[in-house]
């Protein structure tokens, strides 16, 4: 009955003044996204050839698109990063907040700033930076290797490349999620604390029966962002390719793969197909996050 | 659960700087030491980079990459950046400026707007609305950037700031976070009795939602600075006058120059030292805006 | 974006057929270019060389794409010729990058500019678009004899001109003086040669290698199979010969093969830090690289001076004398200019007057396509002391008159490029056989060329 009632008639009195507030941002939403991703829409049905124009094929890019090896190990690819980094860096995160949030550490705030700081470097930055330090031959490691007389690191062989990356990602981001969780940490009522110092309760006790429970919210959301973010990987792969030549091929995550293919392959109609067929696997899988989070919050 | 106010939150910072009163003093140098060992994790490549920038071209290949050379040369170098090719370096980065002040400004205030229409509004289709505004940050745009370009060519605004601009003002997750925030933030009560005062609803917003959505709005604004600031692949695209190019490109483009012979030009270490004082900007803006965006996102992340 | 003022009228209405007096036609070109005459001027359709000169004297404005670092001062020789003529120069990015802006624009119908730098093996790309238009009518085909002849087939179909050769890349070979001396290696005339010397020096030092053949570099591949008399494609209206795996490319490949396995040739990227510091260090013994490539170690090898030399390109036949090259850009018109006949006066003016091309060899170092310059003194009896006081260009002209004729680019030459460091790049790292990754190769592009529609036949 209570449920009724906030969504009864006199709150549609209003119903004007709220499509008021988000009618400038719908606006320009639809013209700068949803036209254009119409339009690709549209395009995404057809298929241009060099020889013999653009021609209607219907659906026929997303079912190649479906069989399409390269494609699939794309895929694969993004579903193994995501399993090994995500998990790793929201770890990370979490540990650099817990901590933060502890008040045993000595001068919290230049800590904080430092872990920040990646999220502010742009992944060309980024790349350039870790392009240098991965060098196979005159990269800093392999120098300190070489003078230790150890094997040199070779981190951009194809059977190092995905943790090298990942390593890019996680550095790039480890920060900003710590952030976002420490400042859920700092809304946690201090009285919760008293009353658990009280009961004799240590500092990783209080951590792990009081912390991390009301953290889940905030752990949700980077998951989500983190889900969204792994399975449409580009950036870091693409910056770094000159440096790794041949071992991170044009297909080596999906969203590479749409991009040479517009780009290079001059298939811009397959590479929309691509595009969409991404998205809505995206949108599945953080479907399924939201499900299996709900599910967890219901059995706890 | 219910919103943090800054003060609040202020105070439970200044908690967490105090030694508890139980005792565990003493045991804390493990994760100080785990701690350390992450700052110098996440400060290498820029410790690199500032050991780089201090580096002729010819020491930048044959001296340790941790260690400076016998030659300071940082001066020259930075006077090396803003020389180069008429100053166009400088341009990049009030380009950059502009571009991400402009789209952080217009891009916190519609999703502020829209996030408060969402939360305390009920109209029809508001949970379409809301999902496919949501749905829109599963879909990768890489691809997509070609017939966007198509698109904005029919309406003439390639290779203008607009391009950049105006799909920038759009912030997805700008618009979930405001919603957040305002449904916490701002009791219905308080709407309720400027209604009861007469007041319009843009008047509410205005007067009363507006200030106590500051703390998140500032948020959003960092986020969408940073995001705008750091977007290379939209200005690629989409511009082909180097006076145009934020510094992310214009970067991409010196990098590329220099890898690619440079026509003999010396250029790695411009390079080195152009990324250096690419990232000063919005190193400074961190921490000028601290104390806000911390508050801001204290709220959004408790869902 | 600029577009051209108004005055001049489209194209098309511009032709017009010359009933008589093409040598009035022609001379009067020849005097609008600023060119010393060839040979005799032929018979062809062309713009009226009084609409010509009309046309450079009103006032337009031109947008040039291109990367050539400092071509302003060349563009400041000709906007002095034709004053009314204002270049707006651009640089839109290198190669790819360009190319790809390039792309999008012609596609969107608007924003390309009017003259735009091409690399040779990307004109046949833009070509087969139709995107650039011929040059004859406005004289183009008076300058070819004066340009190296295998420079004029990379741009030219029959009496079609589509683009104006700027630099080369003529293949030489740079040593390391000190390394040799030091391994007590002699020069290599012959790939045998170069074989049995690499092995040796590799045997000595294991941590050096004879060469780096690089593994993300289609001009580096392409470059070589041109000398080795190779053609992988063959295009003829929409029918397209594919011959990456041929006997020519085979020999090739069988030639690299071992060496790669045993470690005597490198396969690191080329144009990344490290490998500029394994040129600096002597990590790899030679270069077998093009004519830039001098003036550019100058600058990135620095420490290194004095220790280069220069040699021929090594031989498949003992005393043989044949070249390939690799890289090279020309100055091409895209069909969205306003201003066809300025935009052809600028890009013959920049690659055919003697004092621009004469200060793109010394100022920027591009290596000339042009006869004239390639026998300037001025240009030839440079003794740079970063190779010991060799006449590095004397050489590299020279060898520049070997370079084989009728090699032959790919309509798309994006794919081709990104499927060299995918699979023979990736056969080059990965140590396997390089003639295997040849039919792979082939076996991925003729696909692609299908899949584009063309008839492909080997």
């Amino acid at each position: 009955m209570a449920i009724l009632a906030r969504r009864g008639r006199p709150e549609n009195k209003h119903a004007a003044a709220g499509y008021m507030f988000v009618a400038p941002f719908m606006i320009v939403f639809a013209a700068m996204f949803i036209a254009p991703l119409a339009y690709a829409a549209y395009l995404s049905l057809y298929s241009s050839r060099l020889v013999g124009g653009t021609v209607f094929v219907g659906l026929q890019n997303y079912t190649q698109a479906l069989q399409d090896r390269q494609f699939l190990s794309g895929l694969e690819r993004i579903a193994l990063f995501f399993l090994i980094q995500v998990p790793i860096m929201i770890v990370l995160a979490t540990f650099f907040a817990l901590v933060l949030d502890s008040g045993r550490l000595r001068a919290p705030r230049v800590f904080r700033i430092a872990f920040f700081v990646p999220y502010a470097v742009p992944a060309v930055v980024a790349a350039l930076m870790w392009g240098y330090l991965y060098g196979a031959k005159f990269g800093p490691f392999v120098q300190i290797a070489h003078d230790l007389g150890t094997a040199p690191p070779q981190f951009l062989t194809s059977g190092h490349l995905l943790p090298s990356v990942a390593n890019i990602v996680t550095w790039e981001f480890a920060g900003y999620n710590m952030i976002i969780l420490y400042a859920a940490l700092l809304t946690i009522p201090p009285d919760l604390y008293e009353a658990a110092s009280i009961d004799g309760a240590g500092p990783i006790k209080t951590a792990l029966r009081i912390k991390l429970p009301l953290l889940r919210p905030a752990l949700g959301v980077i998951l989500l962002f983190s889900v969204i973010g792994a399975f449409q990987l580009f950036n870091e792969p693409q910056v770094l390719q000159p440096a790794a030549g041949s071992v991170i091929t044009p297909a080596w995550t999906p969203n590479l793969y749409a991009y040479n293919l517009a780009f290079t392959d001059q298939r811009l109609n397959y590479a929309a197909a691509v595009s969409f067929l991404l998205g809505f696997i995206i949108l599945i899988a953080t479907y399924l996050v939201l499900i299996l989070g709900r599910l967890r919050r219901r059995s706890t | 659960m219910t919103i943090t106010t800054p003060r609040r939150t202020k105070e439970r910072e200044d908690l967490a700087g105090r030694v508890p009163p139980s005792s565990i003093r003493g045991r804390g140098w493990l994760p100080t030491i785990i701690m350390i060992a992450f700052f110098v994790y996440f400060m290498i490549p820029l410790a690199w980079l500032v050991i780089a920038s201090t580096k002729n071209n010819a020491d930048l290949f044959s001296t340790f990459g941790f260690w400076f050379s016998h030659h300071f040369n940082l001066f020259t170098n930075i006077h090396a950046v803003f020389a180069y090719s008429n100053g166009v370096f400088l341009r990049w980065m009030l380009n950059s400026l502009i571009y991400a002040l402009v789209s952080a400004a217009g891009a916190s205030f519609l999703a502020t707007a829209a996030g408060y229409g969402f939360a305390k509004y009920q109209f029809p289709a508001k949970g379409l609305l809301l999902g496919v505004v949501l749905g829109a940050i599963a879909v990768p745009t890489t691809a997509l950037a070609i017939p966007t370009y198509l698109l904005f060519s029919k309406i003439g605004i390639v290779n203008t700031p607009w391009a950049i601009i105006l799909p920038s003002l759009i912030n997805p997750i700008g618009v979930f976070l405001m919603s957040v925030y305002a449904r916490d933030a701002i009791p219905d009560s308080l709407i309720e009795s400027g209604r009861l005062d007469g007041a319009s609803d843009i008047g509410i917003f205005l007067r009363i939602g507006l200030r106590m959505l500051v703390p998140g709005l500032i948020t959003v604004f960092l986020f969408s600075l940073v995001s705008t600031w750091n977007n290379y692949f939209l200005p690629l695209v989409m511009l082909n006058n180097p006076k145009l190019y934020p510094i992310t490109v214009g970067l991409a483009q010196l990098n590329a120059t220099a890898n690619n012979g440079g026509g003999s030009q010396a250029l790695f270490s411009v390079v080195v030292t152009g990324s250096l004082l690419s990232i000063i900007p919005l190193i400074a803006a961190f921490l000028l805006l601290q104390r806000f965006w911390q508050s801001g996102l204290s709220a959004g992340a408790v869902k | 974006m600029n577009t051209g003022q108004p005055g001049s009228s489209a194209a098309p209405s511009r032709r017009q057929f010359l009933a008589g007096g093409s040598a009035v036609a022609a001379a009067g070109l020849l005097a609008a270019c600023g060119g010393s005459s060839g040979g005799t001027p032929k018979v062809a359709k062309s713009v009226n060389p009084s609409a010509m000169a009309r046309a450079l004297s009103k006032p337009t404005q031109l947008t040039f794409w291109t990367w050539v670092p400092n071509i302003a001062s060349e563009v400041a020789l000709f906007e002095k010729k034709y004053p009314k003529i204002k270049v707006n120069v651009v640089n839109a990015g290198q190669g790819l990058a360009e190319y790809t802006k390039l792309r999008t624009a012609l596609k969107a119908g608007t924003g390309a500019p009017d003259v735009v730098q091409i690399e040779y093996s990307y004109v046949p790309t833009f070509t087969f678009t139709n995107n650039l238009i011929d040059l004859g009518p406005y004289g183009a085909n008076d300058l070819k004899d004066d340009f190296v002849p295998w420079t004029w087939g990379q741009v030219s179909k029959g009496d079609k001109v589509y683009a104006i050769p700027q630099d080369t890349g003529p293949i030489g070979m740079l040593y390391r003086k000190d390394v040799f001396d030091r391994y007590g290696v002699t020069v290599p005339a012959t790939w045998e040669e170069f074989a049995a010397a690499g092995t040796k020096l590799h045997q000595k030092n294991p941590s050096i290698s004879m060469t780096n053949f690089a593994n993300n570099d289609a001009g580096q591949t392409f470059g070589y199979a041109w000398q080795a008399g190779a053609r992988p494609f063959a295009l003829k209206g929409t029918g397209l010969t594919v011959d990456i795996n041929g006997p020519d490319m085979q020999k090739m490949a069988n030639f690299w093969s071992p060496l790669v396995d045993s470690g005597a040739v490198s396969t690191d990227p080329d144009f990344d830090t490290d490998w500029y510091a394994a040129l600096t260090n002597g990590t790899y013994a030679t270069w077998v690289t093009a004519a830039w490539a001098p003036v550019f170690l100058q600058s990135s090898a620095a420490k290194s001076a004095g220790k280069w030399r220069v040699a021929p390109m090594p031989q498949w036949a003992s005393g043989a004398d044949v070249s390939g090259n690799w890289g090279g850009s020309t100055s091409a018109v895209t069909n969205q200019t306003k201003n066809p006949e300025a935009a052809a006066a600028l890009a013959m003016f920049l690659n055919h007057d003697p004092a621009s091309s004469m200060l793109m060899a010394s100022k920027q170092f591009l290596f000339p396509p042009l006869k004239q310059t390639l026998a300037d003194p001025a240009f030839v009896g440079l003794k740079p002391s970063f190779y010991g006081g060799q006449k590095v260009n004397a050489l590299f002209a020279e060898i520049s008159k070997t370079v084989l004729t009728n090699f032959q680019w790919s309509p798309f030459n994006d794919y081709v490029t990104s499927s060299n460091n995918q699979i023979f790049g990736g056969a080059l790292i990965a140590k396997k056989p390089l003639s295997a990754a040849l039919d792979t190769w082939q076996a991925s592009v003729t696909n692609y060329a299908k899949q584009q529609g063309f008839a492909v036949t080997k």
